[in-house]
């Protein structure tokens, strides 16, 4: 006895003093292809500025997380294979998502419950919906599932979500504005065309507003757009961006977030019978603690302070703070992104991000992923630059954070036009792995040099009356006396779907004591002594 | 008279009037098309012939001043008193203005310059000229001080300001160091140090500089509300919240009516979830300056907090109405002059 307690103290203390290193191992898995978006020295329009997203998910059902990466113009999006080992292998000609045009983000779930999980890629033009044929190949089903757009818009980030609990994922699509490269104007061509007497590409200041856009499932392989009824469409003066969906009033009905650029962020609030309404400003998410709208990017959502809650993250523009926003219940939020320690880094123009146990202490820790917007910002020979490393806050447990990112490895530390970043644990050990689409470079894939210290528990949760993709269910987890809750969260980060399993660090716990799972739609269902250190299947019980 | 005659007379009288206005027009004409030589001739012509014809009087110092005859033009302009047309009088303003300066009297030219812009605030040559007028004047100044005075520590904490407004923070800051080195006495020299540390990068590492800079200034000015709260602010980035409650404490007491000081005040109460203290010094803020969004913001997360909704409703609402479009590049230029506001 006496020899277990101190082996757990050393485990704990292990966990406290133990510095993540992190390598950048895209080369060596094989992610060696460049994924173009724009002009890599100037940009001329936007439109260039602000892709692409990335996914990580099981596409055949083999248990090995795969990894998608969405491409700009004069590039195709990529599919790469899981092989094991940490190899991937590119399967996108025969996959049948070979593809072209303005890709921006990118979503998955099982959007049929067919049980296997569909892909959906945002785009300026048109956006696809590819269904996932039993693992083998993907279909563009778009038009069959009466997804066209009547006009080209610029879509954004993107959510799988159910909305109303029927056990089919809706879909919501952020829109970024209404973009027309012909009168578009150049740089320099207005005062909104300029960074620090630089001219660069207009915008988003100047450029007119679109709206977003909420797809109903109706369950039947076609979706209805909705925008208008439910009051999605309603908000106007907004530049939407990263997506997330999540219960953020704890009603058991899934909200939206939307970090918009320049503008208010949104945050629609679900009022059951297909209706939101948006109300960011007054809950506290909308602005910073000045008063100001900022320039939101991406997006992360997770109870990083064990208040049982949702609190959001949000990435912003250089000469901003990031945003964190703690859940004080209700789903009301207050700023602490000073108190936490976040208020410190303002060079850096934030992307994707996601809140991720490193050491598994059972603590959600924060990485970000940045890069300028704009490639002429080098030119000004300042402290803010085109390409620029990640940084890794790590969680201390009292609402605070620490930026260890200087001494977490080579792999924070390079420096790369980053946009989305999805999160997931490719090799099933207990740690999670960080895919990156850098613009015009070979995607990044940032892995542990080392195991973490702690123990740990995967959870790949599956509906059967729920979706299938389980979207939206939420579970909370016990170990040693500490109860985390984590949600299947549609979109996420900027323009990316993480891993749809969640993974929990369990510190010294070698087991998970209890494990609530509450089902969209209400359903629950407990586990107890579920041993750690393994990927646990979990199928909705009824 | 006879009728006769009397038509005869009406006749004459028409036919002269017409024929100055006629000439006047063809002066004015050439005026506007740049002869000026042509212009001046029909101008004289058309005033010998109606002496009271004002539009010709204004057009013809109007021609003196472009053919660089300030003397005639001013005498011209200065006899015709007021106008109450307002075209005529803000081209006559203008040109008036410029021979002023041309010819050396410029406090005249700064008087009239004023008047015209409360006359046209939104005219854009008007204040184009008032800019220029304000330019020169700034140079000429800043050109004698580098003459007479060339080794004061004000040339170099002029120069620094320069630098700064130019965004060369890394010159401004060494400028701003000599300053200090030969009057370490000299008063704002610290504070404007402390500020441009902070424009000059991200690192945090100049946070530790700046705080060095506004205690400095605070030995030299002890009641200076502005450096307390450059100080609060330093503190409360490097998570020292009493420090920075301290500090913007003081800097209220200081300056009552300083609302950036009570809205971080109120801040540092409603993270600390003391929410009647922070209303009453919100409330102040918004009452002190009705367009500050951040005591807007603070009020209303107060209110909410404090389950006063209606009330958080109002602010919001206030706070929608103030969420302008993103503002331009000039005016970041602007605020980068970091002159402390009167309040401060």
């Amino acid at each position: 006895m006496l020899r277990f307690r101190l082996a757990v103290v050393l485990l704990a203390s292990a966990s406290a003093t133990w510095l993540p290193v992190y390598r950048n191992i895209a080369a060596d898995a094989g992610l060696t292809s460049v994924i173009p978006n724009g002009g890599n020295k100037t940009k001329q329009l936007i439109i260039e500025t602000t892709g692409s997203g990335a996914a990580i998910f099981d596409y055949d059902n083999d248990g090995l997380p795969d990894l998608f990466l969405v491409s700009g113009e004069g590039g195709t999006n990529m599919l790469y294979h899981n092989e094991g080992r940490n190899r991937f292998r590119n399967v996108t000609e025969d996959s049948g998502l070979h593809s072209s045009g303005w890709g921006q983000g990118v979503c998955a779930a099982d959007y049929d419950n067919d049980g296997y999980t569909d892909l959906f890629v945002t785009y300026y033009g048109q956006n696809h919906l590819y269904r996932n044929l039993a693992g083998k190949r993907f279909q563009d089903v778009t038009a069959k599932a009466h997804l066209i757009q009547n006009r080209s818009r610029y879509n954004t980030g993107c959510a799988f979500v159910d909305v109303d609990n029927d056990g089919f994922v809706d879909l919501f699509v952020a829109n970024y504005l209404r973009f027309d490269p012909a009168t578009t104007p150049k740089p320099g061509d207005n005062p909104y065309c300029y960074y620090r007497g630089l001219p660069v590409a207009c915008g988003p200041r100047g450029l007119p507003f679109d709206r977003n856009v909420l797809y109903r499932n109706n369950s039947d392989g076609t979706f209805t757009d909705i925008s208008d009824a439910s009051g999605i469409a309603a908000p106007s003066g907004h530049y939407g961006l990263g997506v997330v969906a999540g219960d953020f009033n704890d009603d058991g009905m899934p909200d939206i977030y939307v970090a918009c650029d320049r503008t208010p962020s949104l945050l629609y609030i679900n009022q059951g019978g297909l209706k939101f309404t948006e109300e960011a400003m007054l809950r506290g998410v909308a602005l910073d603690q000045h008063g100001r709208a900022l320039s939101g990017m991406g997006v992360a959502a997770a109870d990083y302070a064990d208040d049982g809650r949702l609190s959001i993250f949000r990435s912003n523009f250089s000469d901003e703070m990031a945003s964190l926003y703690r859940n004080v219940g209700n789903g009301n939020f207050d700023e602490a992104t000073v108190p936490a320690g976040m208020g410190r880094n303002t060079r850096y123009v934030g992307w994707g991000a996601g809140f991720l146990d490193v050491d598994n202490d059972g603590w959600p820790d924060l990485l970000l992923v940045n890069g300028h917007v704009f490639p002429e910002v080098d030119k000004l020979r300042i402290d803010i630059r085109y390409r620029d490393r990640a940084i890794l806050y790590r969680n201390l447990q009292d609402g605070a954070f620490q930026d260890i990112s200087e001494s977490s490895g080579p792999g924070i530390l390079e420096r790369h036009p980053a946009r989305g970043a999805a999160f997931g644990d490719l090799d099933n050990d207990g740690s999670i792995e960080v895919l990156i689409n850098n613009q015009n470079e070979p995607p990044s894939l940032l892995k542990l040099a080392d195991h973490a210290p702690g123990h740990w528990v995967i959870l790949h949760v599956e509906g059967t009356r729920a979706n299938r993709s389980a979207i939206g269910a939420r579970v909370k987890l016990t170990s040693g006396g500490h109860t985390q809750l984590q949600e299947v969260q549609g979109g996420s980060s900027y323009l990316s779907q993480n891993d749809l399993r969640l993974h929990f660090g369990l510190g010294s716990a070698t087991k998970a004591d209890r494990i609530e799972i509450q089902w969209p739609g209400g359903a629950r269902q407990i586990l107890t002594n579920v041993a750690a250190d393994r990927v646990l299947v979990i199928r909705e019980r009824f | 008279m006879m009728p006769a005659t009397r038509a005869l007379v009406c006749i004459v009288c028409c036919a002269a009037a017409l024929s100055a206005s006629s000439v006047r027009d063809d002066g004015i004409a050439a005026f506007h098309d740049g002869r000026y030589s042509v212009a001046f001739e029909k101008l004289k012509q058309a005033i010998q012939k109606d002496p009271a014809d004002l539009q010709a009087r204004v057009f013809l110092a109007l021609t003196e001043a472009a053919r660089n005859d300030c003397k005639s033009a001013l005498a011209g302009f200065s006899s015709l008193g007021e106008l109450a047309d307002n075209t005529l009088a803000r081209l006559a303003g203008i040109a008036a203005a410029r021979c002023l300066q041309t010819t050396g009297n410029n406090s005249a030219a700064f008087v009239l310059l004023h008047k015209l812009a409360q006359r046209f605030p939104k005219d854009a040559d008007v204040l184009y000229i008032l800019a220029k007028f304000h330019m020169r004047a700034f140079t000429d100044t800043t050109m004698a001080m580098f003459q007479h005075t060339p080794a004061s520590y004000r040339v170099h904490q002029l120069s620094a300001e320069i630098f700064e407004v130019q965004g060369r923070y890394d010159e401004a800051i060494s400028e701003y160091r000599r300053a200090i080195s030969l009057n370490p006495a000299a008063p704002n020299i610290h504070f404007r140090l402390g500020r441009a540390l902070l424009m000059s990068a991200h690192d945090p590492k100049v946070l530790d500089q700046a705080r060095a800079e506004f205690t400095a200034e605070l030995k030299l000015s002890p009641e200076d509300a502005a450096c307390e709260f450059q100080l609060g602010q330093i503190d409360q980035i490097q998570n020292r919240q009493d420090g920075a409650r301290r500090h913007f404490e003081r800097a209220a007491a200081l300056s009552p009516d300083f609302p950036e000081a009570l809205v971080a005040l109120g801040r540092v109460h409603l993270q600390e979830k003391r929410y009647q203290e922070a209303i009453p010094l919100l409330e102040r803020a918004v009452k002190l300056q009705s367009a500050n969004e951040a005591a807007h913001y603070a009020l209303m997360m107060a209110y909410r907090n404090t389950g006063q909704t209606e009330k958080a409703r109002a602010e919001q609402v206030v706070l929608q109405r103030l969420q302008k479009p993103p503002e331009g590049e000039f005016t970041e230029f602007l605020k980068k002059l970091g002159e402390k506001s009167p309040n401060q």
